[in-house]
């Protein structure tokens, strides 16, 4: 039930930051806010919800880990939404918001296999890293988003009023900058609290090869995103270029490894 | 409503020489004022000299302003386009929404009439009919600006420049502005990115004193052209506007450029002809560059598009007109005594609503009723019969609440 209330609510949240977008008035952005807010107060709700009686972080699934990834996410975007000139970006996440929840809401109640080994300190550090690493890599996915639609109409010249809104480029390069570099850390950090994990619990490598080429392969494209920057001062398009294919690689390991996968954290590592 | 008369001397009536002598100011006009009389309210911008009068006639107004400004009456009303009741007051309200300007649509007229009201109020020149007009003026233009997209886009070659620089640095006072050549057109558009906020400015120039006198007037700083490759360094935004028969900005010194920036975000605006800035350094990283074919065929856009905004904007304005007229053709004695009893009737009607009585009672509270308010009215309505002055009427109807405006403003 709270669950799609919380659906709900993105939903007519992020009509309301398109209506925002095409009709810059006062009042639509202060319903679009306070909207936003009793959405990420529900979310919040629905997340403790799924703690159990053993209080444990609601990370024991993909689908968990995904609606973690959506509330990291819009906690990231309330804060654009209170600054004037990143308000409208909520117009572009929200609706992928709602979507990602709403895909994975039929097995969001119903959780994940837990184990002894889900309740050591390693598997806590390394699920919540990961996860906001990636909610940080989706930000970044919709900022870029943003940037090239902004990019492509700067290029053309005629500013049309409905994209007279958008944050300007320089902004827009400085958040995806933040985004990549904390979500590289917190990527980076999980990547070692797991390998910590498999190790206290003396897995092979074989047994996880799949999940941590996968990890891999995502930390190589954000790090080549990353060094391209600082180093050659890739700013602009090519950043936001490459963040959107990191961030669809990220996305089909993501159900990849899952699908073939499925205990890369719960009972698999337990036998 | 015909008491309102204008007579305008504009950019389309008059040249400049001729407008350039007609400067007007309200004191010029309070000996012609008289209380309850004659009202005046002038306004003058750079394309246009206007005089907004009731109760004097229109002989009076030209014979002064050809005093003023030194040229014979005869060939002044010449100059002069004369409107009359309600086609002077929808000339006022499409001047004030920028439809009669030069650039149609553009918003500084409004700030300039409402300049010229003030000082009219300050020397006292305008009453009851023109405050309404005026007041009814700054409406009709806040409502053509909200409900049409008439201002929505930028229209000079300038503005869309520093509309651009705006969408890729945000707040353009971060970044430093270098301008090249000294010419009228770089001093314009550096001018519109000062009024934006830029701060740090640069100017360029092959004739060093040539830039000096322009970063003096600019309040930037003059360098010698020797020193562009550092500037081009430096500075985020860049308006060229030289004379060079060849390119001066080349893709191998932007490329250069841009390797030794770092791939910092740049804009070049280049506005000469022909054009200084090579069409190859557009494909730059990061190098956004507009030449003035691209920025006039956006600007042409703009134009046609104002263009059709304006059939909206006068819908707007005939629907204020009416309601004016509305208010207008109240101002009479006879009609606001007319319109007091209306009020009477309908309060008497409600209040025999609200209680509900016995039908014998009833006819007897009414006409109690209506007795007491005739005999309370008819004080008021034989003030109005023997004082019946504009200020007179229009207090009273202000008090009453006869009018819609009054209802509403209660009601706010």
């Amino acid at each position: 039930m709270i669950l799609w209330a919380v659906v709900i609510l993105y939903v007519l949240t992020g009509a309301c930051f398109i209506t925002y977008l095409f009709w810059r008035r006062r009042p639509v952005v202060l319903i679009a806010r306070g909207m936003f807010l009793a959405s990420i107060a529900l979310h919040i709700l629905l997340t403790l919800s799924l703690t159990g009686p053993a209080c444990r972080i609601p990370l024991v699934s993909p689908v968990q880990a995904v609606n973690m990834m959506v509330l990291l996410a819009s906690v990231v975007f309330i804060f654009f939404a209170f600054r004037g000139q990143t308000a409208v970006l909520g117009a572009f996440f929200l609706p992928v918001a709602a979507v990602a929840l709403g895909m994975t809401a039929p097995g969001l109640q119903a959780g994940g296999t837990t184990t002894p080994v889900m309740f050591q300190a390693w598997h806590s550090l390394h699920t919540v890293s990961v996860v906001a690493g990636e909610a940080l890599f989706a930000v970044a996915f919709v900022v870029s988003v943003v940037y090239l639609i902004h990019e492509n109409i700067i290029r053309k010249g005629r500013i049309h009023w409905t994209a007279a809104g958008l944050p300007p480029l320089r902004l827009l390069d400085r958040i995806l900058s933040v985004c990549l570099g904390a979500g590289f850390v917190a990527i980076t950090a999980g990547m070692l609290f797991g390998a910590l994990w498999a190790s206290s619990l003396g897995v092979g490598l074989s047994q996880i090869a799949m999940k941590i080429s996968a990890g891999a392969a995502i930390w190589l494209v954000f790090a080549f995103s990353i060094h391209q920057r600082f180093a050659i001062r890739w700013s602009g398009r090519r950043t936001a270029l490459i963040t959107i294919t990191g961030f669809l690689i990220m996305i089909i390991l993501f159900v990849g490894v899952n699908l073939v996968y499925p205990g890369a954290h719960g009972a698999g590592l337990a036998r | 409503m015909n008491r309102l008369g204008c007579i305008s001397i504009n950019h389309r009536s008059a040249p400049v020489e001729i407008r350039e002598k007609v400067i007007l100011s309200p004191q010029d006009f309070r000996s012609l004022c008289s209380r309850d009389l004659g009202e005046v309210y002038t306004l003058t911008t750079c394309n246009r000299s206007e005089v907004y009068w009731t109760g004097l006639d229109e002989q009076t107004i030209i014979d002064h302003l050809a005093s003023l400004s030194g040229i014979p009456g005869k060939d002044l009303r010449g100059y002069c386009e004369i409107y009359r009741g309600e086609e002077a007051i929808r000339h006022l309200f499409m001047v004030a929404s920028g439809l009669d300007s030069l650039i149609i649509g553009e918003n500084q007229i409004l700030g300039q009439v409402k300049d010229a009201y003030r000082q009219a109020l300050a020397a006292g020149t305008t009453s009851t009919f023109l405050n309404k007009a005026l007041h009814r003026t700054f409406r009709t233009a806040k409502r053509v600006r909200t409900e049409t997209s008439i201002g929505r886009y930028p229209v000079s070659v300038a503005s869309q420049a520093v509309e651009l620089a705006c969408h890729i640095f945000g707040d353009i006072s971060l970044s430093p502005v270098l301008v090249i050549g000294a010419g009228d057109m770089a001093g314009i558009a550096a001018r519109r990115l000062i009024d934006r906020g830029a701060g740090d400015l640069c100017i360029i120039n092959r004739t060093f004193s040539t830039a000096c006198d322009l970063a003096k007037e600019l309040g930037g700083k003059p360098r010698p052209f020797s020193a562009l490759r550092d500037e081009l360094l430096r500075c985020a935004i860049v308006i060229t506007s030289t004379g060079s028969p060849t390119p001066i900005i080349t893709r191998a010194m932007m490329d250069d450029v841009m390797r030794q920036r770092r791939n910092e975000p740049m804009i070049i605006i280049d506005i000469a002809v022909p054009r200084d800035v090579e069409p190859e350094v557009g494909k730059c990283y990061n190098c956004y560059l507009y030449d003035i074919d691209a920025l006039k065929t956006i600007v042409d856009k703009h134009v046609s598009f104002r263009q059709e905004e304006t059939d909206k904007a006068q819908a707007i304005i005939s629907a204020e007109v009416e309601r004016f007229a509305r208010w207008a053709g109240s101002l009479d004695a006879q009609a606001t005594i007319r319109d007091l009893f209306l009020l009477m009737d309908e309060y008497i009607a409600s209040e025999m609503r609200a209680n509900s009585l016995e039908p014998g009672q009833a006819a007897i509270v009414e006409q109690k009723l209506r007795s007491s308010l005739k005999r309370y009215l008819h004080r008021v309505a034989s003030y109005l019969k023997e004082h019946p002055t504009l200020t007179n009427i229009e207090q009273t109807r202000r008090i009453f609440q006869l009018d819609e405006d009054y209802q509403d403003r209660h009601k706010g």
